[in-house]
């Protein structure tokens, strides 16, 4: 950005501004007042007030006493490490090669599992969840990693192959002249240099799990691992009797790990997807 | 370049590698997709004996009083791609400008609402459109632009405006952040140049900017359409398709037939439209990017 000259008018900056703060306000006076809600008494929940006239942690220690609300996240977190260990572990082998090797057949195998992408995943749903009653995945940990690759994979194959693509053709060639074998060649010379993209891939896969509703909703139950996002879900349907200062501290310490991780992750993320 | 023979130790790592991912294909993707069909001709219960029924569930479904209502929600729903679009535009404009201070940081706010878990953005609408005591209302009554509250989950008419409205705040960062990207990828002497031959403004802007990020708007746009038609979980839980069926997006319905009624034959039935339905929208965006950048493998 700095080598551009800036030769912007005094017109043209003001709309600019203008419309910087209309774009953050839209995010942030929803969430301000969020956060604010969260600091409620339950009596004053119920006036719309942007300074609480005492600020209270109740709704905090209720999340966690009342309704064990860390069981939910800690659900939640182990949601999200299986689905990112397993889409890595299925996707960056096939992409590589998908990437760099010659096949017959390749193309095919690549629409076919790349073109689900555009496949509305919800409906496999419908058979998932019958197929995992019967073999016993239902209301299990292990069935939703599995489940979340249904999106995962593709989403990781599609990413990781356009990078895989974009590194110098003579890399394995160089690295086999010295001596590696072909798999040596992939995990000394390639894994390294593709550092960005399986932090990107790590990272979204992580939050598929963290983030994901509609599978762990369908294919748990309330004594299963029933993960935040669900546990929200749930509290969210209660009608008249929703405690929403407790609600709004659950949507945030359920929203803002995500937001962070994103943060942290932007200097890979931008790697990636510049194309 | 030459390329050279395939040897054997190549053709071994080639299998190898691919075998967890076709296994994946196999396992997760196309046997479910096949038995989902097949589960389409039954009325098929969760627990229980599943009863043949040919193609009766496709019969009732087209011939069902909601089949016309859910297809209108779902494609107003669909509408959402669009506004995300105007959103994302914009702010990639914005922060892309060179006078802008802090861009990351206010990349950072912007995105927050789609870095979180859509049920959790969910919770924050219900809680802030809430007839009673949410924020929205309480301001537009405040300030007179409505005299009685509005129940927006519950009224036919807002109900479907507000999840494709909520749908786009939560969503449309993902349009931005790869827009931001293809923008901040366009070499600035290209500008200079455009200046020195006395282009202004919106020339630079169709002649030079529009130009490079065509392709990664019809991507964005491609992939939202059909994101935003599968991620209903908001929809679901701000209205939970009604009132009735009027916002009974189509996978709102298989939502609803699987998990509320436990009518699997009739959900994959109303998925099997679903995918129809997709395609035909995301189509001509496909072609257009097929036709301009082949995109090879």
């Amino acid at each position: 950005m700095a080598l551009r000259d800036d030769r912007s008018t005094p017109t043209q900056r003001f709309v600019t501004y203008a419309a910087l703060t209309l774009l953050l306000s839209q995010v942030m006076i929803p969430f301000g007042y969020v956060f604010v809600t969260a600091f409620k008494t339950p009596g004053e929940v119920f006036e719309v007030t942007w300074l609480p006239e005492e600020w209270s942690l109740e709704a905090w220690r209720d999340v966690f006493v009342v309704n064990e609300f860390h069981i939910n996240l800690y659900n939640s977190l182990i949601a999200g490490i299986g689905s990112a260990v397993l889409a890595l572990l299925i996707s960056v082998p096939g992409a590589y090669v998908f990437a760099r090797k010659r096949f017959p057949g390749r193309e095919i195998l690549f629409y076919l599992i790349v073109g689900t992408l555009i496949f509305p995943f919800i409906l496999l749903i419908v058979p998932i969840t019958i197929t995992w009653i019967q073999v016993g995945l239902y209301n299990t940990i292990v069935g939703l990693w599995l489940a979340f690759q249904i999106f995962a994979v593709p989403y990781s194959i599609w990413i990781l192959r356009g990078y895989f693509a974009r590194l110098p053709r003579s890399l394995e060639e160089c690295a086999m002249v010295y001596g590696c074998t072909q798999f040596q060649a992939f995990y000394k010379v390639i894994l390294p240099q593709a550092k960005p993209v399986i932090i990107s891939v790590m990272f979204l896969s992580f939050l598929l799990g963290w983030n994901d509703f509609l599978f762990s909703n369908m294919l748990t139950t309330g004594d299963g691992p029933r993960t935040a996002s669900v546990a929200i879900y749930v509290a969210s349907a209660g009608g008249e009797r929703i405690e929403w200062e407790v609600m709004m501290v659950m949507t945030l310490i359920t929203g803002i790990p995500p937001v962070i991780l994103y943060i942290l992750a932007q200097k890979h993320l931008s790697k990636t997807f510049s194309v | 370049m030459k390329r050279s023979q395939a040897t054997s130790a190549d053709r071994w790592l080639i299998v190898v590698f691919l075998a967890p991912t076709t296994a994946f294909m196999v396992l997760l993707l196309w046997y479910p997709f096949l038995q989902g069909v097949w589960m389409s001709l039954f009325r098929w219960p969760f627990l229980g004996t599943p009863e043949w029924r040919g193609v009766q569930n496709y019969v009732d479904f087209m011939a069902a009083d909601y089949f016309w209502v859910a297809l209108k929600s779902t494609f107003i729903y669909s509408l959402s791609t669009l506004f995300q679009l105007g959103l994302a535009l914009t702010a990639a404009l914005v922060l892309n400008q060179p006078f802008i201070r802090l861009q990351n940081l206010w990349r950072g706010v912007m995105l927050m609402a789609y870095a979180m878990p859509p049920v959790v953005v969910g919770a924050i609408w219900l809680f802030l459109l809430d007839p009673g005591l949410g924020m929205v209302t309480h301001y537009l009554l405040a300030w007179g632009i409505i005299a009685e509250p509005i129940y927006w989950f519950s009224d036919g008419v807002w109900a479907r405006w507000v999840i494709t409205l909520v749908a786009t705040w939560t969503f449309w960062p993902f349009m931005f952040l790869i827009l931001l990207s293809a923008l901040q990828a366009i070499p600035g002497s290209l500008y200079e140049l455009g200046e020195i031959y006395g282009a202004n403004l919106w020339q630079r802007f169709i002649h030079i900017t529009l130009p490079h990020i065509k392709g990664a708007i019809l991507v964005v746009v491609i992939l939202r359409l059909a994101f935003n038609l599968a991620k209903i979980e908001q929809p679901f839980q701000l209205t939970g398709g009604g009132p009735g069926y009027e916002t009974s997006i189509l996978s709102v319905l298989v939502y609803r037939f699987a998990f509320m009624s436990g009518d699997f034959g009739m959900a994959f039935t109303v998925g099997i439209f679903l995918v129809v339905f997709t395609s035909v929208l995301i189509f001509p965006f496909a072609y257009l990017y097929q036709r301009q950048f082949k995109p090879t493998l």
